[in-house]
């Protein structure tokens, strides 16, 4: 049995514990909330620019840091390249940084963001554009209007863009002679192209697969469902934008534009969505095509350069990674996505958007401006591991030792093509992603699996747009 | 006549006493003790126990990390029970739990029988080092090994079995498969911590238990099920405790080798905080599913612990 008789000693221990609890309670409770930036060293006064890793190397943060150096040496820079697996990864450990209290000012966002970071964080780049624009004359006219519409959002320019990729179709030489095939005209259609995969097959091992494609936003299902005269979710225009096109292109550009894209009422279950699908799974049991794989396709590179795949979809980026990985310049080449019921192509762009959590945001913008600059751009993009936004950048000179022979074609996408658009990518782009990711798997289990799992899909494209983000 | 006597109510023949009050010495003793588990102490509570609470009342709350958050009640709740993602993410989770842990024990008690017996110590060596190796290498990096070996058009497992006549298996890209080749890749990283444990187990049983056993004519299987067996059962828990909460946690297998598909056929709980707190930014429902993880690893390890009084015996 213990003894409830608290002596007068305990007791007034016990007070002193409880006015010391108080006291460290109200004083926590009155402090500010302690940040990552609070840590001594953290923040040093730097204009913080966050880019991802992967594409941007310890020689590209230099090359940007010295040369804004030089023409600003008054604005200290701090290129934090975030290592990520892909855009969706990079925006999490952004956000990340952000519930940290560490928010970069600027963060290199591309097209699966550009919605997700203008709603939530950005800020508008109009009336800085507006203020330089007899600067910025120079960079509007050598960029496609595609590109910088993909950057708007309600109207209002968030980004201005410095690199872009459409999903083309890359081709194996070698599995182009060993099936005795041509290499396709520009006009070619998916019946062309089923029947170039049937041949390719014929002529190959049994480790073969003609068409190699990942399962993701860019470049997966996406291109057949443009190809196909339908999206994922409805597409239309926001109203708006005319101070830009009037201030910066010609009539017959500036036609048809708007203030930046909207996607809006999910449509898996329309039949054009649902015959892509049925077309995929028909290449995939006829063995012409992979199973849909997840990831980035971290292998693909190996397995086209050796010949053990005919065709991919993919941008300018692969040129740089073909030619890393030893594939001659003559091996392989790039044709515009086959045309079914339309020719249309998906495209993703990337730039600089402005953080509002940013104190540095007039020397922000002197970034954007010069990270636009095509010198800067020239020294950044040197190896093509990307397509740059400024047309004036492809030359054959710049593919002359990577190739392809076709070149012109990364560009001549956008201008041949005039509807030519972005990747479905509204502000609740993360788990769009993912359903569309999921349920290409389960639809694409066999051929009776693509309705039921369309079906569900939209059910949770449905609850996923409902969501305010 | 009698003699009344008025008792009085039982009393202490003596009053109580106070403990005596501690020496100096002793204050400074108990001094000592407490700055040295101070450390230790406030490492639990900054990192596990402040986590934990903080956890579960950002489950009552809606959160996107850019605005602040607000009170939800138990909506998190409401909507986590609804969302047929969570319920097959749990039960993925439960079957990769039953069948991992299992298929881990049996392997890791197998080999390390195997290796008790006689043997050069040399080699003893060389399979122990083997055995455990891969436990000392990063899960992120050997699934994104084994993901190309497992590739169903290109991988080498494929090629090999075709070299056998077997049609390539879509071992990562099947509904069926998916999750069977998930386990693989963990059972063989993981076992070693196991067969580690066991390996210590063997060799704290006395070898008199085992001499008497022969000698009463126990051989083979009935000499293990019998003597080692029963023996080994407190280091069986351990192993069995610590591998179910792990399985219960598995997240890197799955996210690099399937990314949680074909469908939702090989997500798991904790990817699912993972995408929903991270790619969606809905950290209260992320929470709300941690504190159920939580919650359910709870359960299964006090059930593991109920069920060992039944089976585990100490010596």
């Amino acid at each position: 049995m213990t003894d409830s008789n608290l002596t007068r000693r305990t007791l007034l221990r016990y007070g002193a514990y409880g006015a010391g609890a108080a006291a460290l309670a109200g004083t926590a409770a009155s402090w500010d909330r302690l940040t990552g930036s609070d840590i001594p060293g953290r923040d040093d006064g730097s204009l913080t620019v966050a880019t991802l890793g992967p594409a941007y190397g310890p020689e590209a943060i230099r090359t940007l840091t010295e040369g804004f150096r030089n023409v600003h040496p008054d604005i200290k820079l701090r290129i934090n390249a975030v290592q990520a697996v892909d855009w969706s990864d990079f925006f999490a450990k952004i956000l990340t940084q952000i519930a940290a209290g560490t928010a970069p000012d600027l963060v290199y966002v591309a097209t699966e963001g550009v919605q997700l970071f203008a709603k939530s964080l950005g800020v508008p780049l109009d009336h800085y554009v507006r203020r330089d624009a007899a600067e910025l004359k120079e960079y509007f006219a050598d960029v496609h209007p595609s590109l910088v519409e993909s950057m708007m959002y309600e109207g209002r320019l968030y980004q201005l863009p410095v690199e872009f990729n459409a999903a083309d179709m890359y081709l194996n030489r070698q599995v182009l002679q060993r099936a005795g095939a041509d290499f396709p005209a520009p006009d070619w259609t998916r019946d062309d192209f089923t029947a170039l995969l049937r041949g390719m097959k014929k002529s190959s091992g049994s480790q073969f697969t003609p068409y190699f494609w990942t399962n993701r936003l860019w470049g997966g299902v996406v291109p057949w469902l443009f190809a196909g005269g339908t999206n994922l979710l409805t597409e239309s225009k926001a109203p708006g934008g005319a101070w830009l096109w009037d201030s910066f292109y010609p009539a017959a550009e500036r036609e048809g534009r708007g203030g930046g894209f909207r996607w809006t009422t999910p449509q898996a279950t329309d039949d054009r969505v649902e015959e892509a699908y049925d077309y995929l799974a028909s290449l995939i049991q006829e063995g012409l095509c992979t199973r849909p794989e997840g990831g980035n396709g971290q292998n693909l590179v190996g397995v086209f350069s050796t010949g053990r795949v005919g065709v991919t979809p993919a941008g300018g980026f692969w040129a740089g990674g073909l030619h890393l990985a030893g594939m001659k310049a003559d091996a392989f080449d790039v044709q515009y996505f086959p045309r079914w019921r339309t020719q249309r192509h998906q495209f993703g762009a990337a730039g600089y958007a402005l953080l509002r959590t940013s104190r540095k945001q007039d020397e922000a913008w002197e970034f954007i401006k010069y990270a636009a600059r095509r010198d800067t751009l020239m020294r950044l993009f040197d190896t093509n591991q990307t397509t740059p936004a400024r047309r004036s950048m492809l030359t054959a000179g710049r593919y002359e030792e990577s190739g392809p022979r076709h070149w012109q074609v990364f560009y001549d996408t956008l201008d041949k093509f005039p509807d030519t658009g972005p990747i479905p990518a509204p502000p609740q782009v993360a788990e769009v992603t993912e359903v569309l990711l999921k349920y290409t798997g389960t639809a694409l289990a066999s051929p009776r699996s693509v309705r039921p799992a369309l079906r569900r899909m939209q059910g949770d494209l449905e609850k996923a747009m409902e969501r305010d983000v | 006549m009698t003699n009344t006597q008025t008792v009085s109510p039982a009393r202490p023949l003596t009053r109580p006493v106070a403990a005596p009050r501690p020496s100096r010495r002793d204050r400074g003793t108990r001094l000592l003790a407490t700055l040295f588990l101070a450390p230790t102490v406030v490492g639990i509570v900054v990192f596990t126990v402040v986590p934990i609470v903080g956890s579960v009342v950002l489950s009552l709350f809606h959160w996107n990390v850019i605005d602040s958050p607000s009170f939800a009640g138990t909506a998190n709740y409401r909507e986590v029970f609804t969302d047929s993602t969570v319920r097959v993410s749990f039960l993925n989770t439960l079957v990769f739990m039953v069948f991992a842990v299992a298929a881990q024990l049996l392997i890791a008690l197998s080999l390390a029988l195997t290796l008790n017996g006689r043997m050069p110590t040399w080699l003893r060596s060389v399979f122990r080092s083997a055995f455990f190796f891969p436990l000392v290498l990063s899960a992120a990096s050997i699934s994104v090994v084994m993901k190309y070996l497992f590739n169903q058009d290109f991988g080498v497992v494929n090629w090999l079995i075709g070299l056998v006549g077997i049609s390539p298996v879509p071992w990562l890209t099947s509904e069926h498969a998916a999750l069977a080749t998930v386990i693989i890749v963990y059972v063989w990283q993981q076992f070693g911590f196991s067969f580690l444990l066991f390996i210590g187990g063997l060799n704290n049983i006395p070898k008199e238990v085992h001499e008497a056993a022969s000698l009463d004519g126990a051989t083979g299987l009935r000499k293990h099920l019998h003597v080692t067996l029963p023996l080994l059962s407190p280091t069986l828990l351990v192993a069995t405790v610590v591998g179910v909460i792990n399985a219960l946690q598995v997240f890197e297998q799955p996210y690099v080798l399937t990314n949680g598909g074909p469908g939702d056929s090989t997500r798991t709980v904790v990817m699912v905080i993972y995408e929903t707190a991270f790619e969606q930014l809905r950290f209260g429902e992320a929470s709300a599913v941690g504190v159920l993880l939580f919650v359910l690893i709870m359960a299964v390890t006090a059930l593991q612990f109920r069920l060992s009084r039944r089976f585990v015996h100490y010596q």
